[in-house]
């Protein structure tokens, strides 16, 4: 039986709260980093969640949309375990696909030329967010995702785009760049906790003529 | 009387009667004429459920109105269409909810019904 309780966090579940608190952190610092450069920060802002399935549901329920920042939801996809990488007893290479999908919202609005549609401003925000999600994320500072030492190798696979249904013209429009980013890192398992063993020592020593004398140090706690 | 005849006529009871379901609202096509005089039709704007799937659309909110053509047709407009030039202004339809919030949509998709002379319209929120 395993003797100890399963408490621990999996490599997998570490790297997907790792990679949410990665774009977060950083949405933080480049905001403050537009407010130098005189930009506004607002496009640099992302929601970020994790394992979320209807995060833009506000955007709806409210007569206009308030908080228009892309939604950023990081979830794990699937693994696979390569069985020539590791060993059969503590350690395996799990190579993760965490899709992270850039959700980006278009509200139609008035121009001096015309107007702006709201079906190419959510492609072009959803894009826009995948674009800064990438950047980060493929940065040489997070080319480990900041874990040194369990994460090998970060990649981002494919950013694929989905037009909205054209049968389902909306009040205003969402729509959803999906990045998808594998990662390479070890997960570990329980392992056998071993007896505790009686300690005996024993010295040896060659004498001149070349006998060989072993002397033992050990406190006997069994049967006679 | 022809029965299509009938059933235009019947519009101004159905999409127009403002102690039933007529609710007023205004019409500005994208040379900026308006109706002069308020304008009853039928309007909705409702959430949709949404696909969580990304492989569709994961717009939830629909809004739309339906106008009698002829009512459009005296205040010198016509049936309002979808624009997609951008140089261009959309069609606009004011609108206030049950709540009595104002909104300003625009026409994203037109479905004439000239069978019975009546036009929806799909519309979105412009600002």
């Amino acid at each position: 039986m395993i003797s100890d309780l399963i408490n621990k966090q999996d490599s997998f579940e570490v790297v997907r709260d790792k990679i949410a608190l990665i774009l977060a952190t950083e949405s933080e610092s480049q905001q403050s980093l537009a407010v130098a450069a005189g930009e506004d920060p607002a496009q640099w802002k992302l929601r970020v969640f994790t394992e979320r399935s209807q995060p833009w549901n506000d955007w709806y329920v409210s007569g206009a949309p308030t908080d228009r920042a892309p939604i950023i939801n990081v979830w794990y996809e699937n693994g696979s375990f390569d069985s020539s990488s590791g060993d059969v007893i503590k350690t395996q290479l799990h190579r993760a696909i965490f899709n992270v999908d850039c959700i980006g919202l278009g509200v139609a609005k008035n121009t001096d030329a015309g107007h702006d549609s709201a079906d190419e401003l959510a492609a072009k925000e959803a894009q826009r967010a995948a674009k800064l999600v990438r950047n980060i994320l493929m940065s040489g500072v997070y080319t480990r995702l900041d874990l040194t030492g369990t994460v090998f190798r970060r990649w981002v696979n494919s950013i694929s785009l989905f037009q909205p249904n054209l049968s389902e013209n909306s009040a205003f429009n969402a729509l959803g760049a999906r990045i998808s980013l594998a990662v390479d890192f070890n997960e570990t398992s329980p392992q056998v906790s071993g007896q505790p063993l009686e300690l005996i020592s024993i010295d040896i020593t060659r004498s001149e003529d070349g006998q060989i004398l072993a002397e033992t140090d050990f406190i006997h706690t069994g049967a006679p | 009387m022809s029965l299509r005849v009938q059933a235009e006529k019947d519009l101004a009871h159905i999409l127009e009667n403002p102690k039933h379901f007529g609710w007023p609202l205004s019409v500005t096509d994208p040379d900026g004429n308006t109706n002069s005089d308020v304008i009853y039709g039928s309007s909705g704007d409702i959430g949709q459920v949404i696909d969580p799937d990304l492989g569709v659309a994961v717009a939830g909110r629909k809004a739309y109105v339906s106008i009698r053509i002829s009512t459009l047709q005296d205040q010198g407009l016509c049936i309002p269409v979808a624009v997609p030039e951008k140089s261009k202004k959309p069609w606009r339809i004011g609108i206030s909810d049950v709540n009595g919030n104002s909104y300003c949509f625009y026409v994203i998709d037109s479905m004439p019904d000239r069978t019975i002379g009546m036009v929806t319209c799909e519309i979105g929120l412009y600002e």
